[in-house]
């Protein structure tokens, strides 16, 4: 009975176990910031793809005096999704501040925006390297607006070539034109973490649509961006789209065809795929990497020294996993490299798929001291994967130095027979047997 | 049982008394609303489409009892015959929903079971429904147990106590939530919102007395419940269906949906304006007369239409709007709906567009010196070909382009919303766009300063493709059109910046160790040599001891004498071993070792020796002496 009892506690441990592993993530926390609660109903499509993922969401409005993304140095969620384009001010105690501070402590944000966007998304967009054009103002494209357009031409039909080319970020390439109406973004130059992901074509610009153009619109042509991303230095993901229609019910449903005479007509647009590839890497589903063992040791030997010697034949390996729906598998990728450093880099070499990990033998290079063994993986739409470990490099030992070179065969010789001479004069000194004089 | 139902009658003209005088209080608050308020309108309702994909969605087949009363319910409010056999109604079916009805039921089951027997056509045993409901009425508080005894009273022809109920229409009301002065909905949801409406209305027809809603409040409802174009729930579908059939035909407000067919364009090819007048299930309203109240143009805020009717034609309500000759350009129009007093935001704004067609004209290109601007030669290009010569233009000159937009239609010269100059550079990717601007006489000038407008090139010398884009809202045909080459050539051509951002991602070149290449060493034969100088002297030793006779005659094999060489050897390979393997602590230990025992050894021998000489020497002495005597 008590044997049974065993079983069934080990039973039920190996079950957690399984469970444990099968929710590695997407169980994240999620405060969804509305304008109002409608917006619930009127994207109810994006959200519950999001919920039937596994995401907690809740639902706030923009200035629900109750809000609060911090709580005594702790944050409350995992992921906010800001829906709340015309928020003037955050209520309870958000702000541009504290949103700052919960990218910079790893959340991730995803922002749509739309012609109506108020002063603290503008902010955040600068503090992320992404310029808004100003309230009031559209995307417009004349060359490529949708049939149901309105009359304004600002229902854009955006090409798929004008997406990013990072399937971890926008999902599978995919024929679907995508329907946009939204205020368009600038990316700030000096800012090299800000991906184009989604832009508008040649022809597009952004203005106000009811007045003349007066000065030289905010971003015109390729420049605009309808959808930008960021992965700060910290993995923190920010997605900003200028449109918050994108994600409704009804751009996924819509039919769309451009209006220009002959231009063929989809069923359905990609907004709905995009979108939900876009959640995907925003909320850290896609494209997160992480290091497994890391060993080295010299060729021929199974465990690592306590120090390299120069010119060593070293052997590295590492593993590398990527998440994959809840699961973390071996990551299949033929551009990682190694780098092995002291200050700078002596050795960069590219690794090899070998089984589960990756490895590659190299030499020391004949210069002593601390390096390291660095990894470091940074691709489009990855997480930015890291790992060094330090070895010391010593010179050679005494004995390790060449014994016997030609050039000094003089000094080994006189030495030698130095030693020869000494030993046989010894022998004879002691032992010789002088004749008698007296013969 | 008859004195019963006379009392209820008797109530239920009271309560129509009251609600008559709170209806009219309500309909001047709501003209009041009017003047300070103007024109909320409908922004969302369900279009044919949306209609279609209700209905596809509530043609799942049935498993339960919900799923049936979803089902067959909420396809009769759309419009289809269930009756008709395009749903199949077993006796099994008939026979759940007859057990449902009995006083052990909760609110939710009666009122199911008792809107699928009436909608199928079934005997429906009244009393009963009435005696379990009305114990259950004030019981719970919540907007969905309210919402469904408002519902269920309305099924129960005039045999429940109205009065009671009745108030609850306008308590649940003051518990709506407004959001954003557009939407108007419980906070339980959409379902609830939805399924209030539906009892709302189906009570007041039944009373026939109005309900108690403001006109804003009607369309932020139809706003609300309508927005949602995807449906979680069958049961969420139903309940917008049944939301739609209340708002489409009750006796009291129908909501008017206004919507052009197509764009809201007008232009020269499609002079009339083509109104789509229906309810927010689409359905066309035949009875309604449609006017334009006013009609003004955006820009310049001048009345172009005043009073005039819309005609019916085939369902849809034309008016030919190119008759009274407007410019191109948005107007607004005020558009009233009459014909029927139930109509609600039946007075409409409506942005029109006229749209025209654009022609360039007399586009000409030149480059132009800066030191002397005269006597430059122009070149005149055609829409929609392109310059036959490419143009180059270095430091010195500048690059001048000068056309002019004219409508097609009427030949007046247009200036439109995007007039933009775009130059690519095929080999680069990059594009550069510039603002054409027209001046007083709308004639379009674009000079390009080669010197000044470098850096927005980066200074990349190269052939760039001149486009020309021209478009606007009111504009049916925009241009995109290649008008030229041209070759830009910048003075100080800097080596572009190679480093680009987006490096950051890709792998970084390989770097192999250069290994410190060992230093070349002198030829052997010079040190071979020296190796045989060296070694000379020993073997000259060897041969001067030859000749000379040395020998070990002497030797004892004592083991003292055989011990110490042996030890003075290993000493000495000691060192050969020192040299080629060992550290020197280890030496020093096998050195004390070897050392000391052949200091011992060493000792004892010469002890020997010295012991056999002064032997000798003795015996020697003797004999001198004995030779000497």
């Amino acid at each position: 009975m008590a044997a049974f009892g065993l079983l069934g506690n080990n039973v039920i441990l190996l079950v957690s176990l399984a469970s444990m592993l099968q929710c590695v993530s997407a169980d994240g926390k999620t405060l969804v910031l509305l304008d109002n609660l409608n917006i619930r109903d009127t994207h109810s499509i994006f959200f519950r793809s999001l919920a039937d993922r596994g995401f907690d969401l809740t639902f706030k409005t923009a200035d629900d005096p109750s809000l609060s993304l911090i709580k005594y140095g702790q944050f409350l969620y995992d992921h906010l999704i800001i829906f709340s384009p015309s928020v003037e001010d955050f209520g309870g105690n958000i702000n541009v501040e504290t949103i700052t501070s919960f990218i910079d402590g790893g959340g991730n944000v995803l922002v749509a925006a739309s012609s109506d966007i108020g002063d603290p998304l503008r902010e955040l967009g600068s503090e992320c390297g992404i310029e808004f054009d100003e309230e009031k103002t559209a995307v417009i494209d004349h060359h490529n607006y949708d049939v149901s357009d309105p009359g304004e031409h600002t229902l854009i039909v955006a090409d798929p070539e004008n997406l990013l080319k990072a399937p971890t970020i926008v999902g599978k390439p995919t024929n679907k034109p995508i329907l946009f109406k939204g205020v368009g973004m600038v990316a700030d130059p000096d800012n090299p973490l800000v991906l184009d992901i989604l832009t508008g074509s040649s022809t597009s610009y952004s203005f106000f649509p009811d007045r003349p153009i007066s000065q030289y619109p905010h971003a015109v042509g390729k420049n605009t961006l309808l959808i930008a991303g960021l992965q700060a230095r910290n993995n923190a993901r920010v997605v900003f789209s200028g449109s918050l229609h994108f994600f409704s019910d009804a751009f996924f449903n819509s039919a769309v065809q451009k209006a220009t005479p002959g231009s063929q007509r989809h069923e359905q647009t990609g907004n709905m795929e995009l979108a939900e590839a876009l959640s995907r890497w925003v909320f850290k589903e896609a494209g997160v990497l992480r290091v497994g063992a890391v060993t080295h040791h010299p060729v021929g030997e199974t465990t690592p020294p306590a120090a390299y010697t120069v010119t060593d034949l070293v052997e590295y390996s590492i593993v590398i996993e990527m998440l994959s729906e809840g699961r973390w598998v071996p990551f299949d990728g033929d551009d990682i490299q190694l780098e092995f450093v002291r200050i700078d880099p002596f050795v960069r070499t590219y690794l090899k798929k070998n089984g589960g990990k990756y490895s590659v033998k190299f030499k020391l290079p004949d210069v002593y001291g601390v390096f390291q063994f660095k990894v470091d993986y940074n691709r489009l739409g990855y997480t930015h994967l890291y790992s060094s470990t330090q070895v010391s490099v010593r010179p050679l030992q005494h004995t390790q130095y060449e014994r016997f070179i030609p050039s000094a065969y003089p000094y080994y010789a006189s030495v030698f027979s130095m030693m020869a001479g000494l030993f046989v004069f010894s022998v004879v000194f002691l032992h010789m047997k002088e004749k008698e004089k007296s013969d | 049982m008859l004195g019963v139902s006379g009392h209820f009658c008797r109530l239920t003209g009271w309560c129509v008394a009251g609600l008559l005088s709170a209806g009219l209080l309500g309909l001047f608050l709501l003209s009041l609303a009017l003047v300070g308020a103007q024109a909320l309108t409908p922004s969302h309702h369900l279009s044919l489409s949306d209609v279609a994909r209700l209905h596809s969605f509530l043609s799942q087949s049935f498993t339960d009892l919900e799923s049936a009363y979803y089902s067959i319910v909420g396809l009769t409010k759309l419009g289809a015959n269930v009756a008709d056999q395009r749903i199949p109604v077993s006796n099994e079916t008939r026979d759940i929903l007859l057990a449902a009805v009995s006083e052990d039921s909760t609110v939710a089951q009666i009122h199911r079971a008792v809107g699928a027997l009436s909608s199928l056509g079934l005997p429906l045993a009244s009393q009963e429904v009435v005696a379990a409901l009305t114990a259950r009425i004030n019981k719970e508080d919540n907007v969905m147990a309210i919402t469904l005894a408002l519902h269920t009273a309305a099924r129960l022809s005039a045999q429940a106590d109205f009065v009671g109920i009745l108030e609850e229409i306008e308590d649940l009301t003051a518990r709506l939530d407004d959001l954003g002065g557009v939407y108007l909905q419980f906070e339980e949801g959409l379902e609830a919102t939805a399924l209030f409406v539906t009892a709302a209305y189906a009570l007041s027809d039944h009373v026939d007395m109005e309900p108690p809603l403001k006109e804003d409040q009607v369309i932020q409802l139809v706003n609300s419940i309508f927005s949602k174009k995807s449906w979680d729930s069958l049961a969420e579908a139903f309940s917008v269906a049944s939301a739609a059939a209340a708002f489409s035909s009750n006796r009291f407000h129908v909501p008017v949906i206004v919507s052009a067919q197509g764009p809201a364009t007008v232009s020269h090819s499609q002079p009339t304006l083509q109104l789509l007048v229906t309810d927010v299930l689409s359905q066309p309203l035949a009875s309604a007369s449609v006017l334009v109240e006013s009609a003004y143009a955006v820009a310049s805020k001048s009345v172009i239409l005043s009073q005039a009717p819309f005609t019916l034609n085939d369902g849809v309500f034309e008016l030919n709007f190119m008759s009274s000759q407007p410019a191109s350009g948005y107007y607004q129009f005020t558009v009233a709906v009459t014909g029927d007093s139930r109509l609600i935001a039946n007075h409409v704004e409506l942005k029109v567009k006229v749209s025209t067609e654009v022609a360039i004209t007399n586009m000409d290109l030149s480059v132009v010196d800066k030191d002397q601007s005269i006597g430059t030669k122009t070149t005149r290009v055609d829409y929609p070909s392109k310059a036959k010569s490419s143009f180059t233009a270095d430091s010195h000159q500048n690059f001048a382009m000068s056309f002019q937009l004219v409508d097609v239609n009427t030949g007046v010269e247009l200036t439109p919303h995007q007039t933009f100059v775009r130059l690519h550079n095929q080999k680069t990717g990059q594009e550069v766009v510039f603002v054409a601007e027209p001046d007083s006489k709308n004639l379009y000038k674009f000079e390009l300063d080669t010197a000044e407008r470098k850096s927005e090139f980066d200074s990349i010398s190269g052939t760039y493709s001149l486009y020309l884009i021209v478009g606007d809202a009111t504009l049916e045909n925009p241009i995109l059109w290649n008008v030229a080459d041209v070759v830009l050539k910048f003075l100080d051509e800097e080596a572009p910046a190679t480093v680009q951002p987006k490096t950051l991602y890709v792998p970084k070149p390989e770097i192999q160790h250069l290994f410190r290449k060992p230093e070349k060493k002198p030829p052997t034969v010079v040190s071979n040599t020296f190796t045989a100088l060296v070694l000379s002297p020993f073997l000259l030793l060897l041969i001067l001891w030859f000749k000379l006779g040395a020998n070990i005659s002497n030797f004892s094999f004592s083991p003292s004498s055989i011990l110490f060489h042996i030890g003075h050897a290993a000493m000495l390979g000691l060192m050969y071993v020192y040299w080629t393997h060992l550290n020197m602590f280890q030496t020093l230990k096998y050195l004390a070792i070897i050392g000391s025992l052949t200091f011992l050894a060493g000792n004892r021998m010469l002890a020997q020796k010295a012991v056999k000489r002064i032997a000798a020497e003795q015996s020697s002495r003797l004999a001198k002496y004995r030779s000497l005597r």
